[in-house]
């Protein structure tokens, strides 16, 4: 008997679940038997994806949360465990893109890109932990590739991903046995916003080219890329993995 | 203070958390090898003791209050820096802060400053102290790490995430200025016999219990010494290590043999 259905009786709280990675993982959690809260500012976007996650057979609540703001996290929480009386998942998924030179990084930029990449998957983490406990979870944060590496243009981004990498591990070794904590780390996803980078770009198509040349697997990345590896860490298939970094980037952290 | 010897002879230095510690340790090896040295904390009449002692030593030294966390405070600290000196040849970032604390119990206000003081500080320094290297031939940059920024340990959350966060901050400010002559790297060391982790031991009940402990789960059997990080970042410093930029040099008795990864 095939394990089709991985996440029957569970209840996960997927942040930035409005469009992109977070809502492939809303509909994907849910076609696995999830109950979904989902998470995120935008309202009408949020409203979509819980009509996705009822298609697939399952239910959903919207929840309007800011995650910069450490009112709005622990608000999502409560809302989540008020909703659906339990939480198994916690998958920090919502970030804040931002690029800039190191000294041309103000301090406005510098924190808002802290609080909202790092910062909030601490109150985050810090609030779901008593649910979590109360029964085994999994936490799932999506950090990058520019979190293990450096690249240039991206100091606060890729300072805050690398933290929540060390988070991660930090929670793994507290929280053990009940809680799992492990990282998704994406490389180049094909997002309407990478491709609007890209048009951008004087030398978008040569830029774009290059990228592909260096990834062993010679594409883009994809929302269900990352919803797969989601999936995988958020049911039992990862039982005993925790503390871990998985890419998703097409073989690219082999080169490095 | 005698000058020992001229490694780092007529350079500028800035070394933050000077005051104490392993901060005050690389202030005085940096001065015994010719720096001038800017003894930079935001505890001034520390900072003021430490520069006082190494100038009545004969070496070159002067004291600075600065807050990290302020980039008013920086700003103004690189300013002087650059007017007194001209440039800026070293740059030491060792100010930090932990707490102690399970996850759950953290505070807002504890998570806040430990980010600030570990990952925005040092970022601040950078973004101010680089320009002054760049527009005066290159210069080096030391963050201070640990070895909680690489594997995970009960009770140290923030202070995980702020070394996990700091490395990589030096490898992205490594690849921006490598061009520009530029170097950042980062000393990492595990419980040693001053600074922070004495701080944590001697505040406990059992100090001499906590550092045999630590001690006997070192593949070298000891703690860290003090000489073993200024000599590690006084290496860094110096001309010595010119091809090496965006590393970490763990300098924890051999337990990163004990784990993946650098």
């Amino acid at each position: 008997m095939p394990d089709d259905r991985l996440l029957e009786g569970k209840v996960a709280l997927i942040t930035g679940a409005a469009s992109g990675q977070g809502r492939a993982a809303s509909v994907r959690f849910a076609e696995h038997g999830a109950q979904i809260a989902v998470v995120d500012m935008n309202d009408n976007g949020a409203a979509e994806t819980v009509g996705l996650v009822e298609q697939a057979g399952s239910k959903a609540v919207a929840i309007h949360a800011d995650v910069s703001r450490r009112a709005d996290v622990d608000a999502m929480v409560a809302a989540t465990v008020e909703a659906f009386s339990q939480l198994d998942v916690l998958y920090n998924n919502a970030a804040l893109q931002m690029s800039g030179r190191l000294v041309d990084t103000t301090e406005e930029e510098w924190d808002i890109t802290i609080a909202t990449n790092l910062s909030a998957i601490f109150w985050a983490c810090r609030a779901a932990m008593p649910h979590l406990l109360d029964g085994g979870g999994s936490i799932i944060n999506t950090a990058s590739v520019l979190g293990l590496i450096g690249s240039e243009g991206y100091a606060a981004y890729g300072a805050a991903k690398a933290g929540l990498v060390a988070l991660t591990r930090q929670i793994a070794t507290e929280h053990g046995p009940a809680v799992r904590a492990n990282v998704i780390a994406p490389g180049s996803i094909d997002t309407p916003r990478f491709r609007k980078v890209v048009a951008e770009m004087p030398d978008g198509d040569d830029f774009l080219n290059g990228l592909l040349g260096n990834i062993p697997l010679h594409r883009l990345g994809t929302a269900d890329d990352v919803s797969g590896i989601a999936l995988f860490l958020a049911s039992d298939l990862s039982a005993y993995t925790s503390g871990a970094v998985i890419p998703a980037d097409g073989g690219l952290a082999a080169l490095r | 203070m005698t000058v020992v010897s001229s490694r780092l002879l007529g350079e500028t230095a800035v070394v933050t958390g000077g005051a104490s510690g392993l901060g005050e340790a690389i202030a005085a090896r940096f001065a015994s090898e010719g720096a001038r040295v800017v003894v930079a904390d935001v505890d001034e009449t520390g900072a003021r003791r430490v520069a006082d002692d190494l100038v009545a030593d004969g070496a070159a030294a002067e004291a600075a209050t600065v807050d990290v966390t302020r980039e008013e405070e920086v700003a103004r600290l690189f300013e002087g820096v650059a007017k007194e000196h001209g440039g800026l040849d070293a740059l030491v970032c060792s100010a930090a802060v932990e707490v102690r604390a399970p996850l759950v119990e953290t505070t807002d206000e504890d998570w806040q400053r430990i980010l600030d003081v570990n990952l925005k500080g040092p970022f601040l320094c950078l973004k101010h102290g680089i320009p002054l290297m760049t527009g005066n031939g290159g210069g080096s940059c030391v963050l201070m790490g640990s070895t909680l920024g690489s594997i995970g340990s009960p009770n140290y959350a923030a202070y995980c995430a702020s070394k996990g966060a700091l490395v990589n901050l030096a490898k992205q400010a490594a690849i921006e200025h490598a061009l520009d002559g530029v170097r950042v790297n980062v000393v990492s060391p595990t419980a040693t016999e001053a600074g922070l982790f004495l701080k944590m031991a001697e505040a406990s009940g059992d100090p001499e219990g906590i550092k045999r402990f630590v001690a006997e789960r070192t593949p070298m059997g000891r703690l860290g010494r003090v000489d073993d990080v200024t000599e590690a970042a006084l290496y860094l410093a110096s001309d010595a290590s010119s091809y090496v930029s965006g590393t970490v040099i763990p300098l924890d008795g051999g337990l990163a043999a004990r784990r993946m990864g650098p």
